[in-house]
Order: C-alpha cells, then structure tokens, then sequence
C-alpha cells in the first residue's frame, strides 16, 4: 500500500490525482442531488446537465449559435490584432502619433472595456457589428500596448550589430523591428483569444438574437440554471480547444525562444 | 587607420581627450586603459555609431572593410547560426543559396559544424561568440575592431576563440584594432599596444613595440624572453597612470 501511495504521490502524476479530485467533487455533486440536498432548480446534478449538453447538439440548432459567437470572435480578434500592431508601430516610431494616441489607450486599458457593449449595441445594432466592435476594443488595447513596448524596448545592439554589418532601413524593419513585434503578438495570442471571445459573449447578451451569449441570456430570462450551466462548460471547452491551438502555433513560430 | 586628435563626450561628459593611433595594414595594434577610459567610445566612433567631439576618425578603407565585434555578442535571436552570419553578405546583396553556402563554411572554420540550425539560445556563450566571429570575417574585412569581445567566457574557451582568432587573422592579414583592459593579452598578441589613461578627459599616453615573432602562439609568446620585461615596464606604466603621479594623487584628495 505504501508503496503504491508513494508512486501515486510522484510529480508525474499530478494530471492523474486533478483528475481523481475532479471525479470526487463531481460524484459528490451528483450525490447531493440525488438525495435532496440541492435543489435542482438552482443547482442541477452534473448528469442533468450532461443531457443538456447533449440535447443542444442532437438538436442542431446551437451551430448557429456557435457559428455567430465565433465569427464575431474572430473578426474581433483579426481586426484588434491588425489594429494593434498597426498604430503600435505608427505610435512607437512617430512622436505626434503617440501623443496623440497614447491618452486614448490608456482610458481604453483603464476602463473595463465591457461597459461599452450597451454603447456599441445603440451604435452597431442588434446584429453582429456591435459584437465585433466589443472584442475589436478588447483585443486592440492589449496588442496596441505590446507592439508599442516591444518597439520602444528592442535591443539597440541588435539594431547596431545590423547596421555596422551593412543593413539599411529595409534590413532592420525586416530583421529586426518585424520579429520583434510578431513575437510580441504571439506571446498575447492566448489571452487576445479569450478577449476576444469575452467580447463576442458580453456583446451577445447585452442584446442579440443569436450566439451562445444570447442563449445565456435566454437560460437566464427562463431560469434554466441547467442550460446555463451546459452553455457555460461548452464556452469552456470552445475557449480550451482555441488556446491549445494558439499554443501549437507559438510554439511554432517561437521555435527560437 | 587613423585616429587624428578625437575627443569624445559619454552622456556631456568628456571621456577621452586628443587621442591619436595608427593601425598599419596587417597590424595587430591593442589599446589599453582602464574602465571609463573611453575605448569602447572611440570604436563606436570609427564605426559612425558615436560623433566624436573633436578630432576625425579616419578609416583610410571602405566602411564595408571593415569589421566590429562588441562585448555583448547580439546575435539575431530568431534567425539560426547559419542565417545570422549569412545576414551580413545578404547586405551585400549576395544570393541566398551562395550565402548561407559561404555561411557554412564560415562556421566550419570556426568549429561549429553540425550546429548550423541552432538557434542562438541554444548555443553555448563560446559558440555564440564564435557564430559573431563568423557573421564579421564572412564579410572578408580588411580591417578588424574589437571591443573586448572575449570578456564574458570562461578561460579555458576564451584562450581557444581567441587563438582561432590569432591564426585566421594572420592569415588573412587582417588589421586589428583591440580594445582591452586586459594587458597581458594585448601584449601577447599584438604589435603595437597603446595605453589610455584613467578617465575622465583620458588621453593616450604612449605607445610600444612588441618585438615577439609571428605566426604567435598564445600560450608560447608569453615564453618568449622579451615577454616578462614589457610586461613590467607597462605595468608600472599603467599602473602610474591609474594611480596617477604623486602630485595628481595629492590634489585629488584635496578636492
């Protein structure tokens, strides 16, 4: 027995004992509905929200959803990381540009930018531009702030180890300054995707006719703790599958690092 | 090279006042002076990174002939081995195969085959410092200015780059300018060895022959006769200069 508790307690195995503690916690939950102790309609037992899982799929209706959640996401996303890098670049490198631009940054990063939705959906409507435009906010600041540093940062000996062995204008932007700020965005893809999906949500239920926030927003006005929960482990799963996918591609791409 | 009389400012303040040196073709030639002395500073300056104060710099060659390599090598860190020394011939507008090709063979010639596709983190600091070798003498230069390129490796790597360094520039016939504060090194491998005085408003205080022959063996010029007796007399020298005479001593502590 000891000897198995002393395998069991290795480093190695920590996903194994998260997963046994998850299992425990679950069951005891599934438990506690079971006997009478929750009142599922506050807290439905992990089964009953399983099955809505479920039912959301066998009823091919939630595609629409997710296919309006992640179009507004992915929009956000592109044009926030464009954003971004582009006046980034412009404010690192022009002065009147930063003075300018910089102010406007810093209100946007003080803020919580969510408290725009409601602005956004009087100014883009019901559909899916006020979406976009929430997590185009969310994202752009982010990536706006590290392209800056990233710029104003680099590392003057690289920039005059290109110089003093022959490299113009041209050789630096493209062996020194793009790197730089390609890496910079990569290192906030992942929290630029999770932005950018916050964004899509809040938009969603602040006022939409369609989108996984919109169906949060429709659990929550029919009190359906059970979809709501669903809905929520399903954003889980959509946002988890998206971020090993973003580490895939920085692991690629920061092969050097 | 010519060094005419330069002064150079270090943040407004006067770091190095009228020096002058020479570096003749295929000459080794050392500076040496203490730290602050402004050596790091008059590199720069050859190399248009600094505008001197005073004075002019004159590299009597194409700027493209000639070579630097700092302290801190800064290899690009997401390029590999070999496009880091192939960067500096694709300035020079050479093809990319013929490039990396010649890069290759740079980086053999410095003993780093098989490690072509490493990225620089995942170099040793010898080999990285050998990859920054490799991306100057790629470029073929005429004339080589060093800044006390070999100060951050350990001993044993340090005596082995810089005698690779010793042979391929001896047999190149490649012009060196080092800048060093180290002086047993400057005189093993140089011909000519000047030395700067503490700083500030440091000025370049005299110059001397070193009448070791070459090819030079780093190790085996410091067994050479003439070796021990310069040693002493520039490091009574040098010494004097950083301590400064009697009389500056004495209105330094009044002030």
């Amino acid at each position: 027995m000891s000897a198995f508790a002393n395998t069991i307690m290795k480093p190695r195995y920590a996903i194994l004992r998260q997963i046994v503690m998850l299992g425990i916690v679950l069951g005891l939950w599934e438990l506690a509905g079971i006997y009478g102790y929750l009142n599922p309609l506050y807290m439905p037992r992990p089964s009953a929200i399983g099955v809505t899982l479920r039912d959301l799929f066998s009823d091919s209706k939630i595609w629409v959803h997710m296919q309006a959640t992640f179009t507004a996401a992915l929009l956000g996303l592109a044009l926030g990381v464009l954003a971004g890098v582009v006046f980034g670049i412009l404010a690192a490198l022009v002065r009147v540009i930063s003075e300018l631009i910089e102010p406007i940054m810093l209100v946007l990063n003080a803020i919580p930018r969510v408290i725009l939705a409601p602005l956004f959906l009087i100014w883009f409507g019901i559909g899916l531009g006020s979406k976009v435009a929430l997590a185009f906010v969310l994202v752009a600041v982010v990536i706006f702030f590290n392209v800056f540093g990233s710029i104003r940062n680099i590392d003057r000996r690289l920039v005059e180890r290109v110089i003093t062995l022959g490299g113009g204008r041209w050789a630096l932007i493209r062996q020194v300054y793009l790197p730089s700020v390609a890496a910079s965005v990569l290192q906030n893809l992942k929290v630029s995707v999770g932005f950018a999906f916050t964004g899509a949500v809040v938009g969603e239920f602040v006022g939409s006719s369609r989108g996984l926030g919109y169906l949060i927003q429709f659990a929550q006005s029919s009190y359906n703790a059970s979809l709501m929960m669903a809905l929520v482990l399903l954003i889980l799963i959509v946002v988890l599958i998206i971020f090993a996918i973003a580490n895939q591609i920085e692991k690629y791409l920061m092969q050097w690092r | 090279m010519r060094v005419n009389n330069v002064s150079l400012s270090y943040g407004g303040e006067p770091v190095l006042e009228g020096a002058s040196l020479q570096v003749g073709s295929g000459q080794f030639v050392s500076l040496v002076g203490p730290s602050g002395s402004g050596k790091s500073s008059l590199l720069r300056a050859a190399m248009g990174l600094q505008k001197p104060f005073a004075g002019t710099v004159d590299l009597e060659l194409p700027r493209s002939d000639v070579g630097i390599l700092f302290q801190d090598d800064a290899l690009l860190p997401w390029r590999t081995a070999r496009q880091n020394v192939a960067l500096g011939l694709r300035f020079r507008g050479m093809g990319k195969q013929p490039a990396l090709k010649k890069a290759d063979e740079w980086l053999a010639r410095l003993g780093l085959e098989g490690f072509e596709d490493r990225y620089p983190r995942r170099l040793s600091g010898g080999q990285r410092k050998r990859v920054a070798l490799a991306q100057v003498l790629a470029l073929e230069p005429k004339l080589l200015l060093m800044d006390e390129p070999f100060a951050s490796l350990d001993a044993i790597v340090r005596t082995k780059v810089i005698q690779d360094v010793v042979h391929l520039v001896e047999k190149e016939r490649i012009a060196v300018l080092l800048v060093t504060h180290d002086l047993e090194e400057a005189i093993s491998l140089s011909d000519v060895v000047y030395l700067l005085s503490q700083g500030p408003r440091a000025r370049i205080s005299q110059h001397y022959s070193i009448p070791i022959p070459r090819p030079r063996d780093l190790v085996r010029a410091r067994l050479h006769p003439a070796y021990a007796p310069l040693l002493e007399k520039l490091w009574n020298d040098l010494s004097r200069e950083v301590e400064g005479t009697p009389a500056e001593k004495s209105a330094r502590a009044a002030a």
